[in-house]
């Protein structure tokens, strides 16, 4: 749903590691604002925002033309063929991320998926194995790692890649150079051309889902880097649960029920 | 037959352990009721009438206020800061919440393209209040998964949040303004702004 634009340009990421610890929030000391700042838990926030300028002016210059111009002109069903292929490609990730979360049930699905739709679904072009009653799911390193009992960190925000954590953009980088059949391809000396190809088209395709999301967010916000921060905190922690309910009520320091009528 | 006054009798016996305003309605006291009425009416009386923009976002402020709890959430979304603030500030700061969610969905009502609701089961959601799970399908196929939560009320059930693929709208809200509360050093700076927003949502509503 929101931005889950992946793909690390690791000099980035290694560079922007380094500025960010020079660049870290200062904890507050009264205890209210204390458990706001463990719940945002931003620790980069001063980089993380001027990240997010640099990343909103290449979004309104480059990315986002290019994917509304793609969705403007490239049919619903080609554009669906597409985003089928992107992900039945990536199913060695998924596939990996399963196994190290002890997930047997759902490595099985990936591999029944992958089967099914690189053969009868043309190349993975068509999501067969989705009309079959097995639909997409999506794994990567960072959920591994949270299955783990891994904290995120901080959350961390890169150009071109998006909101995302310190954790989760670590994992980005193992499923990008551990898993991704593409990377491998490019190891064995193949032209890397393909990889970028794979990269921009990997980029076009996910903006033009999340773009009607993240425009509505944009609209609806005051900060829009704060609300955008907090609602992929959310979408991600679903993520991670494989879609299951949030525990409820899920809101810390309230008296009781956070919805409670006033007492009169 | 059996079921029906079987219904009935539960339905007279709330309101009679109740002891307050009788409850008009059967659907307002079961919690996909309320949602797919809610759905119902915004769907038939504002998104696919034919009638002004102006009207569709009169008739949405009050179907939003019949069916949403809108001071809880208020209040929630406020969190520790409510109990600092003015009563005054306060009020304001309801005021202006209500013409942020009401101008921001008015916003998009042109856009409305025969979406439907599909409400699928409820579950309860603390001591007295539920959530209803259903999914939002496009006629293109697109499906979004989205769940309300509601918390019973005088007259019935009310909703008090809408989480659409697990982002919740209330809790977005709520460290949206958390960060802005602390950025502009307090409410006045957050009302500022809500003010300002509003008046740019209002022109683009017309």
């Amino acid at each position: 749903m929101l931005p889950r634009r992946f793909r690390p340009f690791l000099p980035v990421f290694a560079a922007g590691l380094a500025l960010a610890l020079g660049a870290c929030a200062s904890r507050p000391t009264d205890p209210a604002a204390v458990a706001a700042f463990d719940e945002t838990n931003d620790r980069l926030e001063p980089f993380n925002r001027a990240m997010f300028g640099l990343d909103q002016a290449l979004d309104a210059a480059l990315i986002r033309p290019v994917a509304w111009t793609y969705r403007e002109v490239v049919p619903d069903p080609a554009r669906r063929g597409v985003t089928n292929f992107l992900r039945n490609l990536r199913s060695p990730i998924t596939l990996a991320n399963n196994l190290l979360q002890g997930d047997v049930d759902r490595a099985g699905q990936t591999v029944g998926r992958f089967v099914v739709n690189s053969t009868v679904g043309v190349l993975g072009f068509a999501d067969v194995a989705a009309d079959l009653g097995t639909p997409y799911h999506y794994e990567d390193f960072g959920q591994t790692l949270a299955v783990w009992g891994v904290g995120d960190g901080s959350y961390l925000y890169l150009p071109i890649i998006g909101p995302t954590s310190l954790r989760d953009g670590f994992g980005l980088a193992v499923d990008n150079f551990g898993f991704d059949p593409v990377s491998w391809y490019s190891y064995a000396d193949n032209p890397s051309w393909v990889q970028w190809a794979y990269f921009g088209t990997l980029l076009v395709d996910i903006k033009a889902g999340t773009m009607a999301a993240t425009d509505e967010l944009k609209a609806s916000s005051i900060d829009y880097y704060a609300a955008l921060r907090s609602a992929y905190r959310q979408n991600r922690a679903k993520e991670i649960r494989n879609g299951a309910p949030a525990p409820l009520p899920t809101i810390p320091n309230g008296d009781g029920d956070p919805f409670a009528a006033p007492a009169n | 037959m059996t079921i029906c006054r079987r219904r009935f009798t539960a339905l007279s016996l709330t309101a009679a352990l109740a002891g307050r305003a009788a409850v008009a309605d059967e659907w307002r006291l079961s919690p996909t009721g309320v949602v797919e009425k809610f759905a119902e009416k915004g769907i038939t009386e504002i998104l696919g009438a034919a009638i002004s923009a102006a009207e569709k976002t009169a008739r949405f402020r009050a179907l939003f206020k019949e069916f949403f709890d809108i001071p809880a959430i208020g209040r929630f979304v406020l969190g520790r800061f409510a109990r600092t603030a003015t009563p005054d500030e306060n009020a304001r700061f309801a005021t202006l919440f209500e013409d942020v969610i009401v101008y921001t969905w008015s916003r998009r009502f042109g856009e409305y393209k025969g979406q439907t609701l599909k409400v699928k089961d409820n579950a309860p959601d603390g001591e007295d209040g539920a959530v209803v799970n259903s999914d939002i399908v496009g006629n293109d196929g697109q499906t979004f998964v989205v769940a309300w939560r509601l918390r019973k009320r005088e007259t019935g059930l009310r909703i008090v949040d809408v989480i659409v693929e697990g982002v919740s709208m209330a809790i977005t809200y709520r460290q949206e303004y958390a960060t802005i509360i602390q950025q502009t050093g307090g409410m006045a700076g957050l009302l500022a702004q809500m003010e300002k927003q509003v008046a740019e949502l209002k022109a683009k509503v017309g």
